[in-house]
């Protein structure tokens, strides 16, 4: 059952079903209203954004003079020159890549073998390491930063891109995407390979990995978005100005003293920009992503 | 099918070589990222927490060492003031990351010095370069050696002192005859009496300063006063509480008496404060010397900064804290770096003329004597605050920005604005030293 | 996020045809060894910060020394119970749940509904409300605190251009409540749309053509069947955001840094400032330790409670 949410589409659903079968005049009217409603509330949603892109191609100076005027005194990049001038983001852009990009492929790879194990392989200890995912997804891991602080120091990891990679690669619930799309995969469809001579590991990888791109899909997208907005324990764990992340390097900047408007809303602009662009084009993995592993 | 992988081939090469590219061409961040090491993106790693007027001067000081110095390069990092600063500081030294210097208030000191993060400044060779104690500020200097080792270079001394509004204070027959100064006050009730004076001539207040949610200048504040008539409020490196009650209900009482009598507001933030003292609406400002720079902008407006008197007790206490210069312990620091390091801190030492500027007394004897500093006024007016400075007491939770100055801070507050009396008062302030008293410390204090 | 599929029960083991006959050796190594990848790096990053947790705890264990530091027996323990600043800042992770719920719930369920009653616009919806929750904490903090400066931000202005007296948003503890409470649900309003969206795609459609040919109006239809077809979803959605709300750390941190006065800090902002800005590291496992227990009883009671229902309307 939980194989099927996944394959569902979200926007291949029925449409407009409540409303097309009900020809009474007040329910059109309703639905017009509700549609004015929902399009004026989603546009205000929007606002923060285009507020900030507006104010970044402003000046200081005609900022605080009108305020909320986007039109008053021109438009320039110039607070985007300063702002890249001013900080390391290109650094901070390059190791948060690397960071997700390094989480993504490890919590792929070793979580999707865990979930092939589990799914398809009869070996000793099975039930125990089922039973310690099972557990693993009740424990509010954000709130052990400490000890997690005091284990990687003694472990030398501190300071280091593991420090951020191996917490994310630790997480049952890729574990479970990738189970719960493994037991939709008919049966036979293993025991031929097997049949032909394949190895396990072949199986794994030639067979089994290939048509599991939506669940790999889901678990690459919400790792990445995860390990990039990550706050706390990278900011607990990053010292250099240059090995910071986006989000810390960025949370400098957060000061209610701060008169440069449009510098740091330049900043702010080149930080969630790539990840609205890589939302934009992901948009239905990435909500779909959400939709499987929080339903049922 | 083929053409999928040819394609996805051809993108996890792309993919490859921008990452080999950009490891090979900009290794040390990256590799060190992975690998661990200390990113050397710098010859000198300089970590501070100076914004504004002390910030401007800062990199003025950052650029004069690195003309001295071609081939030296320095990165200076800056964070945020107060608790961020020194938990980035304690954590990425004990992570084996530190900077090769850093600031820290002297206040904070000892509790860095006890948990080893500090090289001790005779393994620094900066003795070599001439930084011996008898060139500081002795106090500074002392505040700097915790357990008979000396830990951090101080840079300047920034008591807590006394403005006034030059025209007001001739209005109020205060000015002495040569009108670079007050006439001399002896005790608290000379004082009072020349706050009347300062409030008659402005027509507003006597004297103001920041009181609603600045528990940091309420602490300076009642430290300064009550430090006339007692010792530290806490002793034995913080673990036991010696308050003199007495003391500490005449020095609330005092307070008290200025703020309700109405000749100074008991209710007020910063920015209210600065609003009366740079309108004359108020004779006196009771605040750090390091907002000097703010009021020179002020056009038209005279004001003059003097330490405070001795208030209650038989001498001028003048609370202080001083900025001060340390080298992170690091155990894979290589020799040129912390030459390097020493380099840095002491041209730092012989540029503090420019430090001066945002209203500091320099430490380094050198510089307090020279024409450079004795030229700035109102900076040598009160060099001798810089001697009888009072800091906080050593313990591990007390220091600038601290979460201790913060709680001790709100009860002054409440006894400020008139909303509890004296003895409830320095009852509450027993009830706030015990929290920190009976809690363990994390590190022993020497 | 991670949380996630915390409520979601484990998938029954596999149980293969053969299930007699014992597996092959190549089978068992296999199993072993692809699982074993993951199964260090749990037991290293996950079970070991638990287990390193609760030895702290015991330990006057200091954040920037290594070693563990003298026994302490369970006085860290006794010590975070009584401290009242403790429970003040567990309070505070409360009343922000509290805050925090009710709009988040309530709103996401009402715009899931409307949103599934439009022909067209699906993406752009989806779009809108989803986009917030992708980007970082801190640029969140960023742009909201330019709105909420002021004079000048374009929050304090529509505050004053409506008449309505502008709550001093980063100063006073109510103010500093609003604005937490406003930036939150602009930033994680779009999570909980999303599970109610893609609750509404399993309604069957026969459902409301049944209840149009009865002649159920619109509002009718979502008050009598919609709703409380997505009872299970709201079931989820509420522990889901009960669970995240508790754990609240950045926006408090960022937009108000737990003050004024610490009248805001919530219990992970305690963590942090005894554990790594006091350097209490003992002290602040003891307290990590008390409020892992907490969240890990309001989880456990819920998967309870959800057990109980399931098998008392089976039976």
């Amino acid at each position: 059952m939980t194989s099927t949410t996944l394959s569902t589409d979200l926007s291949a659903a029925p449409r407009n079903r409540g409303g097309a079968a009900t020809p009474v005049n007040g329910a059109k009217l309703f639905n017009r209203l509700c549609a004015v409603c929902l399009t004026l509330f989603a546009l205000i949603w929007l606002v923060p954004f285009f507020w900030a892109l507006a104010t970044s191609l402003r000046s200081d100076g005609s900022i605080t003079q009108h305020p909320v005027s986007p039109f008053a005194g021109g438009w320039s990049f110039h607070a985007y020159s300063y702002a890249w001038d001013n900080y390391p983001i290109g650094w901070w852009y390059l190791n948060s890549l690397l960071i997700s990009v390094l989480a993504v492929v490890f919590t792929v790879g070793f979580c999707s073998m865990a979930a092939f194990a589990l799914a398809f392989l009869r070996f000793r200890g099975r039930a125990v390491v089922m039973a310690l995912v099972t557990a693993g997804l009740m424990l509010p891991t954000e709130a052990l930063v400490l000890p997690q602080f005091i284990e990687y120091r003694s472990m030398h990891l501190l300071g280091t891109y593991w420090a951020l990679v191996l917490p994310s690669v630790a997480a049952p619930v890729s574990v479970f995407v990738f189970h719960a799309f493994f037991r939709g995969i008919p049966t036979p469809l293993i025991e031929a390979a097997r049949i032909d001579g394949a190895s396990w590991w072949r199986v794994y990888a030639s067979v089994c990995m290939p048509i599991s791109r939506p669940a790999a899909a889901t678990v690459a997208i919400l790792t990445f978005i995860n390990s990039w907005n990550a706050f706390l324990w990278p900011l607990l764990v990053l010292n250099q100005t240059k090995s910071q992340t986006i989000p810390v390097g960025l949370s400098s900047l957060v000061s209610n003293s701060n008169i440069q408007y449009a510098e740091v809303m330049a900043s702010s602009v080149l930080g969630f920009l790539p990840l609205i662009a890589v939302f934009l084009v992901f948009q239905r993995q990435v909500t779909q992503g959400i939709a499987t592993t929080g339903i049922k | 099918m083929s053409g999928a992988m040819a394609r996805r081939r051809f993108l996890g090469l792309g993919a490859g070589a921008v990452l080999g590219a950009g490891l090979a061409a900009c290794s040390s961040p990256l590799a060190s990222g992975l690998a661990g090491a200390q990113p050397d993106t710098a010859d000198v790693i300089f970590w501070n927490l100076f914004t504004g007027g002390d910030g401007a001067n800062m990199v003025l000081m950052e650029q004069d060492f690195r003309k001295s110095h071609p081939g030296v390069s320095v990165e200076a990092t800056i964070l945020s003031w107060g608790n961020p600063y020194y938990t980035k500081l304690a954590l990425a030294t004990a992570s084996g990351t530190p900077p090769d210097v850093g600031i820290s208030h002297l206040s904070r000191l000892p509790l860095l010095a006890a948990a080893g993060l500090l090289t001790p400044v005779s393994e620094t060779g900066l003795a070599d370069l001439g930084v011996t104690p008898d060139r500081f500020t002795p106090a500074a200097w002392q505040k700097a050696t915790v357990g008979g080792t000396t830990y951090a270079v101080p840079l300047d001394t920034h008591p807590f002192v006394l403005f006034y509004n030059v025209d007001l204070a001739r209005k109020a027959g205060l000015l002495n005859a040569a009108g670079d100064g007050l006439k001399p006050m002896r005790n608290a009730a000379d004082f009072t009496d020349a706050v009347r004076a300062m409030k008659d001539a402005s027509g507003r207040y006597g004297a103001v300063m920041s009181i609603t949610a600045d528990p940091a200048t309420a602490w300076r504040y009642f430290s300064m006063v009550y430090s006339g008539l007692a010792g530290p409020v806490v002793t034995d490196s913080g673990t036991k509480i010696s308050v003199d009650d007495a003391a500490m209900q005449e020095a609330f009482a005092f307070l008290q008496s200025l703020t309700k009598g109405g000749l100074m507001p008991s209710v007020l933030n910063g920015s209210g404060a600065n609003a009366l003292f740079s309108t004359g609406k108020a004779g006196f400002l009771f605040d750090g010397e390091w907002q000097i720079p703010s009021y020179r902008l002020v056009k038209d407006f005279h004001f003059n900064v003097v330490p405070f008197p001795a208030l209650l007790g038989p001498k001028p206490v003048a609370y202080a804290d001083s900025h001060a210069l340390v080298i992170p312990h690091n155990p894979n620091r290589s020799a040129g770096r912390t030459r390097h390091a020493a380099q840095f801190v002491k041209s730092l030492l012989d540029d503090s003329a420019v430090w001066a500027h945002g209203g500091h007394v320099p430490a380094w004897l050198p510089t307090q004597r020279s024409t450079a500093f004795l030229d700035q006024s109102p900076q040598r007016n009160y060099v001798q605050a810089a001697f009888t400075a009072q800091y906080d007491p050593p313990a591990w939770y007390t220091g600038a920005g601290s979460d201790f100055q913060n709680t001790v801070g709100a009860t002054i507050i409440e006894a400020l604005s008139g909303r509890t009396s004296p003895k409830k008062a320095t009852a509450a302030m027993r009830a706030d030293l015990k929290r920190y008293t009976t809690a363990r410390p994390p590190v022993t204090m020497k | 996020m991670t949380t996630v599929a915390a409520t979601r029960p484990a998938p029954e083991p596999l149980a293969p045809a053969a299930a007699s006959a014992p597996p092959p050796g190549s089978e068992r190594r296999a199993g072993l060894l692809l699982s074993a990848p993951f199964l260090i790096v749990y037991l290293l990053f996950l079970v070991g910060p638990l287990a390193v947790g609760i030895v702290l705890s015991f330990f006057n264990t200091t954040t920037v020394k290594s070693g563990l530091g003298g026994w302490v027996g369970v006085s860290n323990y006794s010590k975070v119970l009584q401290d009242s600043l403790f429970w003040d800042a567990m309070w505070h992770s409360v009343l922000f749940t509290l805050f925090t719920t009710p709009p988040l719930v309530v709103l996401a369920l009402a715009a899931a509904v409307l949103a599934h009653r439009m022909p067209r616009g699906r993406v752009f919806y989806r779009v809108a409300f989803f986009a917030p929750y992708v980007v970082p904490s801190s640029v969140v903090a960023l742009i909201f605190l330019w709105m909420y400066t002021p004079q000048v931000g374009l929050i304090t202005k529509l505050f004053s251009g409506l008449g309505l007296p502008v709550p001093d948003f980063l100063g006073s503890t109510s103010g500093g409540w609003t604005a937490v409470v406003l930036m939150t649900l602009w930033w994680t309003f779009g999570f909980n749309f999303v599970l109610y969206t893609a609750a509404l795609q399993d309604v069957p459609p026969d459902v409301y053509e049944a209840a149009a040919i009865d002649g159920a109006g619109p509002w009718q239809q979502i008050r009598l069947i919609t709703v409380p077809l997505l009872a299970p979803t709201t079931s989820l959605v509420l522990i889901l955001q009960i669970l995240a709300s508790l754990k609240v750390f950045d926006q408090i941190y960022l937009l108000l840094g737990g003050g004024p006065n610490q009248s805001t800090r919530p219990v992970i902002e305690y963590i942090y400032d005894t554990g790594f800005t006091s350097y209490r590291g003992g002290y602040g496992a003891a307290a990590t330790m008390v409020y892992f227990v907490i969240i890990v009883a309001v989880s456990a009671a819920w998967y309870g409670l959800r057990r109980w229902r399931a098998t008392s309307t089976a039976a």
